[in-house]
């Protein structure tokens, strides 16, 4: 895969409240090279979550630029998904339909689009739960149907917002090793948004730091633990070295 | 041994269902009609209960049938009825379309708002009178006052929804690129289903009290003009009977809206 590079240079956005404009990204700059897993982490208000909006292209930033593959974006785009922390699935639409929903502006042809739900539906692991709708299911499911809709759409670059921030501890870690398995399938680029030093790690090849409010980039570090990652890396010196060196880093600057 | 056994529980079985068939709501709520009905042919019988006002179940039931049989019941119910479904369609259609559009465009929205709220707040029968001036007695006149009465709870409440629609289901739509138009049917209109069902519901009852009312001031016939004649004329079974039919075609009309809510509403 050639594609799905992403470079962000001088990123800036301001939100205007009734006390005045409040800075929220500042000068954000960095790269990610196509098939890389990028995870941003934060502490909660960092501006993360906005920072990804303007790459879905839900926003726009007050300056700076965000290209793809080279070309600035200033919108979505076919070539993006996003995974919401809150899922964002419509409760009137069955888990089929749900997935069938981001493929409806595809151009596809409707057989087309059904084979592609019904193989993103199978990889995520909701087989036999095409029926059902979104409130009959628990919020680890329901977010293996956001999953689904937006890797059936097969994006260059999937955006993924907390996505397991509203899912239980338990079922948060085994969902972490099945997106990870998904992604490297797909070989898309993936832009991770999360609060969670051990999530960013697992999931991520690269890891960007984040201050909080204004966010800035502290530091970016390599990953050093090799892929494919099973569930035991996580409890390996190597990786809880680098967790640790993470937390400092964050420390740091919050301080 | 086993059969006798086995015999036993079923007897046990069949007593369990006949308990269970008689403590349904259903059941129970049927119950109590008929010792209200009960209740009230005695006491019109014995003289507790004045039945010059009151009349008795069983005079209500002769007179009821015997205006079935002359086709009186299902005239005025056509007469009413026409009036009351053109009068329910047109809110309807006007009613969702301008709400939707109201909360689509915010600030038109904003615009039309206090003109809404003002009309809600109005009570439409104060327009009868002009509208019998303009429109004289029959349909038109009371096409108009059911529409009144239900075109506005069903656009402020299209309005609230389109308002409402969370904006993680619309930044779900612009992620997957969905047009503008496409994000108001495809999210918007949905979404703000829940709301119109229930804008709907309250303004058909209001519609059914508008109607009879209206048909009290002034018409030549229908279900409202027959309560206020037979009562103007002293013949008080008629007039229950009347009042009764109305209030059960009222509560079909009810029961109706609320299956359609049902089937509209079944992935809740």
């Amino acid at each position: 895969m050639g594609t799905g590079s992403l470079e962000l240079i001088g990123v800036n956005k301001s939100f205007s409240t009734p006390q005045g404009s409040l800075p929220v990204l500042d000068q954000i700059s960095f790269s990610q090279n196509a098939g890389e897993v990028v995870s941003i982490v934060g502490a909660s208000g960092s501006g993360k979550t906005t920072l990804l909006r303007i790459v879905a292209g839900l926003e726009a930033p007050d300056n700076g630029e965000v290209r793809l593959d080279g070309m600035s974006i200033s919108g979505p785009g076919p070539e993006r998904a996003l995974i919401f922390q809150q899922f964002g699935l419509m409760p009137w639409l069955n888990v089929l339909d749900n997935v069938l929903f981001g493929l409806k502006t595809s151009g596809l042809s409707s057989r087309e689009q059904e084979e592609r739900a019904h193989d993103a539906i199978r990889r995520v692991g909701l087989e036999g739960f095409e029926d059902f709708h979104p409130k009959r299911l628990s919020g680890g499911m329901q977010q293996r149907v956001g999953i689904a809709r937006a890797i059936a759409v097969k994006p260059a670059l999937l955006l993924c917002d907390e996505p397991f921030a509203s899912v239980d501890a338990m079922t948060r870690q085994t969902m972490q090793t099945d997106l990870l398995n998904i992604v490297t399938q797909e070989g898309a680029s993936v832009l991770l948004v999360t609060h969670d030093i051990e999530e960013a790690l697992f999931l991520g090849d690269r890891v960007v730091m984040f201050s909080s409010r204004p966010a800035r980039v502290i530091e970016e570090i390599d990953v050093a633990i090799p892929k494919p990652r099973e569930h035991s890396v996580r409890t390996s010196v190597a990786f809880q070295e680098q967790r640790a060196m993470v937390w400092d880093l964050l420390q740091a600057a919050a301080l | 041994m086993g059969s006798i056994a086995g015999g036993g529980i079923m007897t046990e079985n069949n007593k369990s269902a006949l308990r269970r068939f008689l403590c349904r709501p259903g059941t129970l709520s049927f119950a109590i009609l008929l010792m209200i009905l009960a209740g009230w042919e005695a006491s019109g019988r014995t003289g507790l209960l004045d039945t010059f006002f009151f009349s008795m179940p069983s005079a209500i039931a002769d007179r009821a049938w015997a205006m079935l049989i002359n086709g009186d019941l299902i005239f005025h119910t056509l007469r009413t009825g026409y009036a009351y479904v053109a009068g329910v369609v047109l809110a309807i259609v006007m009613g969702v379309t301008c709400g939707l559009a109201m909360g689509w465009w915010q600030k038109f929205g904003d615009v039309i708002d206090p003109y809404v709220v003002f009309f809600s707040a109005m009570p439409r029968i104060a327009l009868f009178p002009i509208i019998l001036l303009i429109f004289g007695i029959g349909d038109v006149s009371r096409t108009i006052i059911v529409f009144l009465g239900v075109v506005f709870p069903v656009l402020f409440n299209a309005y609230i929804g389109a308002k409402q629609t969370p904006s993680l289901l619309i930044d779900a739509g612009k992620v997957f690129g969905y047009s503008h138009n496409k994000i108001f049917t495809a999210i918007v209109l949905p979404a703000a289903l829940p709301y119109l069902i229930a804008g709907i519901r309250i303004g058909v009852t209001l519609g059914i009290i508008l109607i009879v009312v209206a048909e009290f001031l002034a018409a030549s016939s229908g279900l409202g003009q027959q309560i206020a004649l037979t009562a103007q004329s002293y013949q008080i079974a008629e007039m229950w009977a009347w009042v009764l039919y109305t209030s059960f075609f009222a509560l079909l009309i009810v029961r109706g809206t609320d299956s359609f809510e049902k089937w509209a509403m079944r992935w809740t």
